[in-house]
């Protein structure tokens, strides 16, 4: 085991190019169109579950109305691009910016306050985004929802296919990717993670605790916000119906699965959690049984989830300060 | 005028369902000091134990209110057992996330056994209606009323008064200092969880008769309902909960006297969320200790 981990860390870049490679060339192996639907649906719950996992994993706040969200960015998408004759891209960036402010808005109150009020605010605002969206019937057309979302176009590219919101879901997830890659190894980053270790300590070394976890939350709603809009797009009908707060649940399943606190884990919950939802199809509703059993067994037997960041609070409290360990002994012995 | 005191009656009435719930989640969440996000799903299933009861066992109100109470004990003592008692020492996200799942577990359990229909709750008590000058209020609230009255004057009798509930008010107060004047904590604390937890099933029960049906999904508006209540009394004061819970009621009656029935579960949660913005203790006025 510690020789594949020592295997995986020298040769990180090879085996991201070959990650990457298979994954631009899995689709064109002649599936059916259903099967890429589900690679796509994969791919967008990766994008959302690492958004979920931004707040639950790096700072250590428990969000748990993820879907109010991914509700808001689809229906600012939805409602903007079937009245006004706009590219979508730019609306896209516009879906990610009002969830941040939403999301802002509803941290704004809790971030002062210590424990779980962040969670309970959370529940509870991602229902009343969707009550607001199931009954305003002039904006957001009631139960009906909204029909005919246009599909977008990239330079007189028309994406009208699976095959081809299969790469749009992957180029957004590798965006994403990135950007949080580059974000949690800056300044802004560590101050997350300190956060979510200790908050006085963090405090007492300078980190405005405040702002800090307030862009924390702003940042994973953002990409909560902008995998919305691509989501409507992408259907191109949407209702009130489908974010729920089990919805929210199911990213949250994924994210504690998959890994808290590392950027994989939840891509790996992702592919888990979706590939387990189509293996079990014919069990019906006993698999969300399961996944309910397999969030407490994993809560039991490892709080930090298959892939997460073991080295953290996350992992129950049992730190290991192994590398600091050896730095001391380095220079204590010349 | 003769509308907007009807629906304070009405507000009032649901408020006071509303406190019990919000009773028993600070009694869970004080005595145990941990979040619990299980606490609708023990409503529903004291609704269900209640409506089982009436279809056997008759119209006996009694009857009803002490199964809903022994099914949400021991619907309790699992939740304690898989959520809190591994966790007493552990970073509180964990136990919180255990009780997500394990409500996820259990509401769709109830789905699978009681099917999702909503099912009719009986007519188990009259529909009089009794006027009284320009209001008019009916036996059914008038019960509700009583019911609550009574459970939370038990409750803070047995809290203040007995050697049980002054044990359950050390703990919730410094569990270190309990264990060293020789309380068993953890059996306690179990106790304390399942007396929060049989109280709201009871709450649970009381709402599915007012609302005459009960099916297995209906834990959640409830929980928010009890959330939403608690936090406004500042989450582990038994007394400003049931305060919280009432102003609830109130104001959600009033806000959809006003505009939509739609809109009834909006209101509570912007009152909450103003309220938070203003006072961010909700209604409690001792600092420190809080989950």
């Amino acid at each position: 085991m510690n020789r594949l981990k020592e295997y995986v860390k020298k040769n990180q870049k090879m085996i991201l190019i070959l990650i990457l490679a298979f994954a631009v060339v899995f689709p064109l192996l002649g599936f059916e169109k259903s099967t890429i639907r589900i690679f796509c649906r994969i791919l967008m719950y990766m994008t959302l579950a690492g958004s979920l996992n931004i707040t639950n994993g790096y700072s250590g706040q428990t969000s748990l109305g993820h879907a109010g969200f991914f509700c808001v960015g689809a229906y600012t998408a939805a409602i903007i691009t079937t009245r006004f004759e706009v590219s979508f891209w730019p609306i896209m960036i516009l879906a990610g910016i009002f969830a941040a402010v939403v999301g802002l808005i509803i941290s704004v109150p809790t971030i002062r306050l210590k424990g779980i009020y962040l969670s309970i605010i959370t529940l509870g605002a991602s229902e009343v985004i969707r009550i607001l969206a199931l009954n305003w019937q002039s904006l957001t057309g009631g139960s009906f929802g909204i029909k005919g979302i246009p599909r977008p176009v990239f330079f007189g590219f028309e994406f009208d296919s699976p095959l081809k919101f299969y790469y749009l879901f992957l180029g957004i997830a590798l965006i994403f990717l990135f950007v949080s890659h580059r974000v949690i190894n800056s300044r802004v980053g560590r101050s997350w993670m300190s956060i979510r270790e200790n908050e006085l300590a963090a405090k007492s070394l300078g980190v405005e605790c405040s702002a800090a976890k307030m862009m924390n939350f702003a940042f994973g709603a953002f990409w909560a916000g902008i995998i919305g809009a691509v989501y409507a797009v992408y259907v191109q009908y949407i209702d009130s119906a489908v974010f729920t707060l089990d919805e929210g649940f199911n990213i949250m399943s994924m994210v504690i699965i998959g890994g808290q606190g590392t950027l994989v884990g939840p891509l790996v919950g992702s592919v888990v959690v979706n590939g387990l939802t189509e293996v079990l199809r014919p069990i019906g509703v006993w698999r969300f049984v399961m996944y309910a059993a397999l969030i407490i067994v994993m809560m039991w037997f490892r709080p930090q989830g298959l892939m997460g960041a073991s080295n953290s609070i996350l992992a129950g409290g049992k730190v290991k300060m192994k590398a600091t360990g050896k730095a001391k002994r380095k220079e204590t012995t010349p | 005028m003769e509308y907007i005191s009807n629906q304070l009656i009405n507000g009032i009435c649901q408020g006071s369902i509303y406190a019990l719930m919000a009773i028993g989640y600070s009694v869970v969440v004080g005595i145990t000091g941990m979040v619990t996000f299980t606490h609708g799903e023990v409503m529903m299933l004291g609704a269900f134990a209640a409506y089982y009861t009436f279809l056997w066992a008759g119209n006996n109100l009694l009857l009803g209110i002490f199964a809903a109470f022994a099914a949400s004990w021991l619907v309790g003592m699992a939740v304690y057992k898989v959520c809190y008692e591994h966790f007493f020492d552990a970073p509180r996200h964990i136990s919180l996330i255990c009780t997500v799942g394990f409500s996820m577990l259990i509401k769709n359990l109830a789905q699978i056994i009681f099917g999702a229909n909503r099912m009719p709750m009986l007519n188990i008590i009259d529909n009089r209606v009794y006027q009284i000058g320009p209001v008019s209020i009916n036996l059914l609230q008038i019960v509700i009323l009583a019911v609550v009255i009574v459970l939370a004057t038990v409750l803070s009798l047995f809290l203040n008064k007995t050697k049980g509930g002054i044990v359950l008010r050390a703990i919730s107060q410094e569990k270190t200092a309990a264990y060293m004047v020789g309380i068993n904590v953890r059996s306690t604390a179990m106790v304390g969880n399942c007396i929060g937890c049989g109280i709201g099933g009871v709450a649970g029960m009381l709402m599915a008769i007012y609302y005459q049906t009960c099916y297995a999904t209906m834990g959640g508006t409830m929980s928010m309902k009890a959330f939403s209540s608690s936090v406004l009394g500042g989450m582990t004061d038994v007394r400003l909960s049931a305060v919280g819970g009432l102003c609830i009621g109130v104001i959600e009656n009033l806000g959809i006297t006003f505009s939509s029935a739609n809109f009834r579960d909006a209101f509570a949660f912007c009152f909450l969320i103003l309220v938070l913005i203003i006072r961010p203790q909700g209604f409690a006025v001792k600092k420190g200790a809080r989950p």
